[in-house]
């Protein structure tokens, strides 16, 4: 699954690591689903797109 | 729960974990030597193995750098380390003392079936270890990057297992304690354990 996490992070000049405290995760998880390498569950998903106030499927896009 | 990136390692901590891991596999096989050699056993090994195992401290140090490095320290990973570095030294104790019991004082019925069982019971807390890694755990990337590598260490145990049994039963290759199991777990373990780093570096590159 895509998504367009480090452009909304880039857009709010966050680091890997301020995006990982803020969604109280480790920096490798947020490295691991920003590459697409691993895709969240449902309640990090949400949580990621509270964060962003935006509807999950803004931020996940499928293949 | 998420630690820090910055802490930094000392001089020799910092160094590769798989260092240690290879230093202390050395000073193992350095000393089964000189066991086999005849220079070696029972309560005269035991003071060289128990100086090997110190070198699981700083391998466990030197792991918790490397993973606070990548990012990757979590609160429960911080415990697992912990964990098994007490086992890992437990079990080298109980093992030593077992065989050291065995070799010079004979025991027979219930003590025999004491030190028997004795170097199982660290092995039992290294299954426990794992069990509330994966419960305490609130990353759920990093539980699955750890339940991955160590589904890859069961295979492995699984697989050399099953291969090694029907040469054994066919009668090509030696007889091998099933106590082999746990080393070859762990060793899938490390093995899943860089398969994922090596999956993670290729997603970087993508």
């Amino acid at each position: 699954m895509k998504n367009r996490l480090k452009v909304l992070r880039a857009e709010r000049d966050w680091s890997q690591q301020d995006l990982a405290e803020r969604l109280e995760v480790s920096r490798q998880s947020v490295n691991a689903i920003e590459t697409g390498k691993y895709d969240p569950s449902l309640p990090l998903a949400f949580r990621i797109a509270d964060l962003f106030g935006m509807p999950i499927e803004a931020i996940f896009l499928k293949d | 729960m998420t630690q820090d990136v910055s802490t930094p390692g000392t001089r020799f901590s910092g160094r590769h974990p798989g260092l240690w891991a290879a230093a202390f596999a050395a000073a193992l096989g350095v000393i089964a030597y000189f066991e086999h050699r005849g220079l070696l056993g029972g309560w005269r090994s035991l003071p060289f193995v128990a100086a090997a195992a110190l070198l699981l401290f700083p391998l466990t140090k030197a792991a918790n750098n490397r993973q606070a490095a990548a990012g990757a320290l979590s609160p429960a990973t911080r415990r697992y380390n912990r964990r098994m570095l007490i086992w890992s030294i437990s079990y080298v104790l109980c093992l030593g003392t077992a065989m050291t019991v065995r070799n010079y004082l004979d025991p027979q019925g219930t003590l025999l079936w004491g030190i028997a069982i004795l170097p199982s019971v660290p092995m039992i807390f290294f299954v426990w270890t794992l069990a509330r890694y994966v419960v305490e755990e609130e990353d759920e990337y990093l539980r699955y990057r750890q339940t991955s590598a160590a589904l890859i260490g069961l295979a492995l145990v699984l697989l050399v297992g099953t291969l090694w049994g029907f040469l054994e039963t066919f009668g090509v290759a030696p007889h091998v304690p099933a106590w082999w199991v746990v080393p070859v777990w762990a060793i899938g373990l490390g093995l899943g354990q860089m398969m994922m780093t090596s999956a993670e570096r290729r997603a970087d590159r993508t």
